[in-house]
């Protein structure tokens, strides 16, 4: 093997094989998708039961029913109890005492304002009702006082007036994308999520390409190893062997959390992704289920995103981007390594490598807003920004002179991170070498024009 | 045959010289003592060897070769300040060292595993550097050094963190890595181990080679006309006698033997000597004052700085 290549071997076997690496990449999958599951179960499995008194003040939402005399909706299709929401009526409210005394864990006092605007209704509980329920009740409550408006006030049929209202959506046309349905702002938030996981890995990495070299400058085991190699080769095998593993991990990561959240998907949604219960869904004409409808039309959308990407472009991009820009970063962190003595001498350094790294993410933050901005062009273009902001365009897709944009800012960042990593190569040979002397700019620039 | 030829060599740092035209031959399968005080160039030198870094002219020949990227595999060197990764197995790490300089992972293991046998430090392979003292990770950096079985070896004071059953087991694989055919640049300040070891010797002070050669004729070159007495006689007597040629250097009595050490001045003889004292005393022995490398050293570093302040 050839000696860089016993040095990447070391670089990259020396931390998967630590047990921080293992648990990183096993535990945030499982964190991520516990932050997702645990959100969607949490609302959707909320079993807690709920016995909601109505108070109808006017007697408008309710009447006896014939048969047992009680008090009911008087709508259809209003305050229907479920498994965990029982409603009970009555026109009379009852003091606070008496409610926290008595069965009832929420009431909601209907009235004339109520009747007249909607806002405003007090939704007294014992202990907070979850988001769901809260939603569930309102939508109720809505569809109530929305017949009797439509019913007792217009007089009109409540089954002609739902045959009249209508719901409308976009379909959004890209007439750039030769008018095809466009779905550009989901897209840009899945290639924002590869900006940040750029980000994140050549902040995480590149520290630790920093770290290491401190390391063997402290260790003092710098001089054995180039008395072997030559200081160039050394620190290029640390930084592709730190690259590679945070490639592993980056893979490892997609793999691990497609099956978590497949697997999860089955077991929680499993039912609920049944196409008939959707359709069944559908029909049900309320406006609780339209918002529903309209959710799901949403989630259709990025699902739809999801799709159009052109993947296989992305995921290379993302490699390439990826491998670019850590070289880049990573041979100016490992510059920084080398000229100094301890971890806690590195922040006059860090600063101007560090703020590149962050403009580029705002910058990415903001094309999230507005993919087509002019200003992106640029960042894409400038090297210490594109691994970030590219990532947007990239998953969005190319179109004519994007296209140009894209090969120019790919060729730019080969050669900016081929003149730094020579450039990183000149500081470090000399900088591994240097103790006691806590370098300045001025050292370092000396570093750079000697000749070796 | 020399194993290092050096001509001409210099080097300085901006504006600092470093090497001022070292020239200097390192023969083949000797020991060879490089001295100087801290700061000298013996580390430049070294690295300059070891081609960690480039001289500014003049020229080292390696086995008669101008030096070549190859040539590392030929060299084993143990820097002064030397360490391992604290955090991989020493096995583990033996072996990358061994395969950075060029041998095979087969042979390696092979190599290693003779080594940690013959150092009885087998049950370590497992263990991490960090988990070993210091005396031992020196062991461990000692044998990465020797293993690829370079023709030359750099040893930047070997012995310092051992305890003295440890310098004597490095100091028999020292001899017997010179036996077997290995030439050996010693740098060192423990003068006692120059004696002990040594065939050659360089100097350094501020830059240049103030000093080297063979280590008995340096060391003659540095004799007095100075000799060691042992006689039985009054000392009284002995002191009178030396009137105004000869200088009393020192004087001790055990028993009633005294030993006594005389400078010889103003061109006089041991015979003058002798003559002077027969009269009086019973000489037992009397033999030349051979200097230490400790006077050599420090008086050769004197008179370098007396040169260079001077000039």
């Amino acid at each position: 093997m050839s000696k860089i290549g016993l040095i990447i071997k070391r670089e990259y076997s020396t931390r998967v094989k630590k047990k921080s690496f293992i648990v990183m990449t096993f535990l945030a999958p499982l964190i991520f998708a516990a932050v997702i599951f645990g959100g969607v179960w949490f609302i959707v499995n909320d079993t807690t039961n709920h016995d909601v008194l109505v108070v109808d003040q006017n007697g408008i939402l309710t009447r006896h029913s014939e048969g047992t005399g009680h008090l009911e909706s008087r709508f259809a299709n209003t305050f229907r109890d479920s498994d965990n929401l029982i409603y009970h009526f009555t026109k009379n409210d009852i003091t606070d005492e008496v409610f926290k005394e008595g069965p009832y864990t929420l009431k909601i006092v209907i009235d004339d304002a109520q009747l007249n605007s909607g806002s405003g209704t007090p939704l007294t509980y014992k202990k907070i009702p979850s988001l769901r329920v809260k939603e569930n009740i309102k939508s109720e409550l809505e569809n109530a006082i929305e017949q009797f408006r439509v019913q007792d006030n217009l007089m009109l049929d409540w089954a002609t007036y739902k045959s009249m209202k209508v719901s409308v959506s976009f379909v959004e046309m890209d007439v750039e994308q030769g008018g095809h349905e466009s779905l550009d702002q989901y897209k840009a938030i899945v290639g924002f999520g590869f900006s940040v996981m750029i980000y994140f890995f050549i902040f995480l990495y590149g520290v630790q390409v920093m770290r290491g070299v401190i390391e063997e400058k402290t260790n003092r085991i710098v001089e054995v190893i180039i008395s072997s190699v030559k200081p160039f080769q050394l620190m290029m095998g640390k930084i592709v062997g730190i690259g590679l593993v945070g490639l592993t991990q980056f893979l490892m990561w997609v793999v691990l959390c497609s099956l978590v959240m497949f697997i999860g998907g089955l077991i929680m949604f499993g039912n609920m992704s049944d196409p008939a219960l959707l359709v069944d869904a559908g029909s049900v004409v309320s406006t609780s289920e339209l918002s529903d409808a309209q959710a799901m039309l949403l989630e259709n959308d990025i699902a739809l995103a999801f799709l159009s990407i052109n993947w296989p472009l992305l995921i290379t991009l993302f490699i390439f981007y990826f491998i670019g820009g850590f070289l880049l970063y990573g041979a100016m962190f490992a510059a920084i390594g080398s000229a100094v003595d301890a971890e806690t001498d590195t922040q006059q350094f860090m600063l101007p490598v560090s703020l590149p790294l962050i403009f580029g993410f705002i910058v990415a933050e903001m094309l999230l807003q507005n993919p087509d901005s002019p200003v992106g062009v640029i960042f894409e273009l400038v090297p210490f920004t594109s691994p970030i902001v590219m990532m947007i365009r990239s998953a969005m897709g190319f179109a004519g002179m994007e296209w140009l944009v894209l090969f120019g800012s790919m060729a730019i960042l080969v050669l900016t991170f081929l003149f730094f990593v020579w450039m990183a190569g000149r500081i470090y040979r000399i900088g591994i070498l240097m103790y006691g002397k806590k370098a300045s700019y001025k050292d370092i620039w000396k570093w750079i024009v000697t000749k070796s | 045959m020399n194993t290092l030829e050096i001509s001409n060599l210099s080097k300085s740092f901006s504006g600092h010289q470093a090497l001022t035209d070292i020239n200097l031959l390192v023969p083949e399968q000797k020991i060879f003592g490089l001295l100087g005080p801290n700061g000298a160039g013996k580390t430049t030198l070294i690295r300059i060897i070891n081609q960690i870094i480039k001289a500014d002219s003049g020229q080292v020949l390696l086995n008669g070769d101008p030096l070549r990227p190859d040539h590392v595999y030929d060299i084993g060197y143990l820097p002064e300040e030397r360490g391992l990764y604290k955090k991989m197995k020493v096995g583990e790490q033996a072996m990358y060292l061994a395969q950075l300089k060029g041998m095979s992972s087969r042979d390696a293991r092979k190599q290693l595993d003779e080594w940690f046998d013959r150092f009885d430090i087998t049950p370590w392979w497992n263990k991490k550097v960090e988990e070993l003292s210091k005396g031992m990770a020196q062991k461990i950096q000692f044998i990465t050094t020797v293993l690829h079985n370079p023709s030359l070896l750099i040893l930047d004071e070997p012995f310092s963190g051992f305890d003295p059953i440890n310098v004597d087991i490095v100091t028999q694989e020292i001899l017997r890595l010179r036996d077997e055919g290995a030439t050996i640049i010693l740098s060192t300040h423990n003068m006692g181990s120059v004696e002990a070891l040594c065939d050659h010797i360089g100097l350094i002070n501020k830059s240049e080679l103030v000093l080297s050669g063979e280590l008995d004729e340096v060391r003659s070159r540095f004799k007095k006309e100075a000799y060691q007495l042992r006689f039985k006689g009054n000392m009284i007597a002995f002191t009178n006698a030396l009137w105004t040629n000869f200088e009393l250097l020192s004087k001790k009595t055990e028993d009633d033997v005294h030993t006594c050490e005389v400078n010889l001045l103003k061109g006089a003889k041991l015979n003058d000597l002798l003559n002077t004292m027969l009269p009086i005393s019973e000489v037992l022995e009397a033999k030349p004052l051979i200097p230490s490398m400790h006077d050599i050293f420090i008086e050769a570093v004197g008179t370098s700085n007396e040169n260079q302040d001077a000039s």
